[in-house]
């Protein structure tokens, strides 16, 4: 084992029990990435804290509908971190009805466009977030359209610079 | 000192995609900022999950015009993962070439929209120029100026006849002379000094902060490059020097981008020196079973990390992307803070921001 997986394999112990394991698979270039399924959400926390003290730095975060979600009920959201290279792959498992997760934009400023962006695709609540307006969607969309049927005409935000500016002015006079 | 706030769009800001800015001024300068992306939104995570994993490279390389290799050979490498793919060697070196290929055009591009955004019309022209001869390559060997379809699942569905990689190696010596005059340039010209250097600058910590990648990171003296970090395709077998700057200005950003320009012309070099002969893919393919992978590449932008999550379908349960402008535009908060109106055009185009790519 190389110091890497050791120094994860313990933090992820320490942070979300000792029965957390840490898969790691090695391609043929040699990069590692590390997959890890945390026991609880409540997880999630401790174990981001962690990967900051690790150095470790948020690259992306996917939710999504799982095969079987509706049969079984859950929803996965996984959160990939860059470790010098290596990539960790912390993966919390949710109920399909009144997801909610914490925030990790306090620890990882870059987790707050991922955040936003979740929230307004998918039917999650993410608790704590400092900003969580819509970040891409239009108003005049449903809240959570990847989890239902959207015209593809409705879906697309495309429109002429006329109707872009009344927009971006429109919202403005929302805001104030 | 009077507060106001003024909402500037693509036209204010030399953009030539829709992207809209609230600022909030202090007097004349910047005292915040609102981005406010989402004009371009295709619901393109969306819609490759309604099309199967072949029909998706055709997809996704329509996602963006200047990063339309890095899409699909990203995706390609996670299909590849999942399915326990190896792909031809020389198809890593092909993947390689039109990587490299793409990178030279794309920060030239970036440089030359910066010329033209503090009114240097004939550096930018002069950029432009020397840019042609990578469009010209790529339309002699792809057969078209922007998206090269050159990725297929398993490798890659283009060649190069010893008559293109002659024509190849051409362009890449025609490159050389015009790529290190315009590093000089842009870094000694008294007149794109004066603009550039000590202009929006990110110091290292916000860099970090905000976990900027690519050029943006490297000019703040971040030393990682997907290439060496977690290497793929041809990148182990190739010799270049991750190009490091450390001001974190404007300047320092395109100093990295024209070092990495003049890196990839010997990058295409080394891959035509070395181009072992072979297959172009992997003769069959198997069925590519249920599981996941991450993939991730450097975009001319930086890092590009794609997740794949499969079912044993052809269709994806899941593909997502984190493009390297996602993280870019937050760190223009840091860049534009205390700056005059006048350079938000010029800061704004400096972190070289992808709007097809952030909004998807």
């Amino acid at each position: 084992m190389s110091d890497l997986t050791t120094n994860v394999a313990a933090a992820m112990a320490s942070a979300a029990g000792e029965l957390t394991e840490v898969t790691w698979r090695r391609d043929r270039k040699g990069v590692l990435t590390g997959w890890c399924r945390l026991p609880s959400g409540e997880a999630l926390l401790p174990a981001a804290r962690a990967v900051a003290e690790l150095d470790g730095r948020l690259a992306m975060v996917t939710a999504y509908l799982p095969e079987r979600a509706k049969e079984n009920g859950a929803r996965e959201i996984a959160y990939h971190f860059d470790l010098d290279g290596a990539t960790l792959t912390l993966t919390v498992i949710l109920p399909l009805e009144w997801a909610r997760v914490p925030s990790l934009t306090p620890i990882f400023r870059n987790c707050d466009w991922q955040e936003r962006e979740l929230m307004e695709l998918y039917d999650v609540q993410v608790v704590g977030h400092p900003d969580p307006r819509r970040l891409f969607l239009d108003h005049s969309l449903p809240h959570a359209p990847f989890e239902r049927l959207v015209p593809y005409s409705t879906f697309t935000n495309a429109a002429t610079s006329k109707a872009l500016w009344d927009k971006v002015l429109a919202d403005d006079r929302e805001d104030a | 000192m009077t507060t106001k706030i003024i909402e500037m769009g693509p036209h204010q800001l030399a953009l030539e995609e829709p992207m809209y800015f609230r600022v909030q001024l202090e007097g004349d300068r910047v005292a915040d900022l609102d981005v406010m992306p989402g004009q371009v939104h295709r619901g393109m995570e969306h819609l490759v999950m309604r099309r199967n994993l072949y029909q998706n490279i055709t997809l996704l390389e329509r996602l963006c015009s200047l990063c339309s290799n890095s899409h699909p050979s990203t995706f390609c490498a996670a299909v590849e993962d999942v399915a326990g793919i190896a792909i031809p060697e020389r198809a890593e070196y092909l993947r390689a070439v039109a990587d490299e290929i793409k990178r030279i055009a794309s920060h030239l591009f970036c440089c030359a929209v910066q010329a033209n955004a503090i009114g240097e019309t004939t550096l930018f022209r002069r950029v432009m120029e020397i840019r042609e001869i990578m469009q010209r390559a790529k339309e002699a060997i792809y057969g078209n100026r922007m998206d090269l379809a050159a990725n297929v699942i398993g490798g890659v569905r283009y060649d190069l006849t010893p008559e293109a990689a002659s024509y190849l190696a051409q362009a890449m010596e025609q490159m050389k002379k015009p790529l290190d005059e315009l590093y000089l340039q842009f870094g000694n010209n008294p007149v794109l000094m004066g603009r550039m250097a000590w202009v929006g600058v990110l110091p290292r910590e916000a860099a970090v902060e905000c976990a900027v990648v690519g050029p943006v990171a490297r000019a703040c003296g971040i030393d990682y490059d997907v290439r060496k970090k977690s290497p793929y395709g041809a990148y182990d077998r190739l010799d270049f020097e991750v190009a490091l700057q450390t001001a974190g200005d404007v300047r320092a950003r395109n100093m990295v981008r024209l070092a990495e320009a003049r890196q990839s012309v010997s990058l295409i070099e080394q891959c035509l020196a070395k181009l072992p002969v072979g297959p172009l893919s992997a003769d069959t393919l198997p069925e590519i079973p249920a599981g996941e992978a991450i993939a991730k590449s450097e975009a001319p932008r930086g890092e590009l990390m794609y997740y794949l999550r499969t079912d044993g379908s052809d269709f994806p349960v899941r593909l997502k992307w984190r493009v390297p402008s996602y993280m870019n535009w937050d760190a223009l908060k840091v860049m534009l803070k205390g700056e005059p109106v006048a350079n938000i055009p010029l800061i704004v185009n400096s972190i070289d921001p992808c709007i097809a790519c952030t909004d998807r």
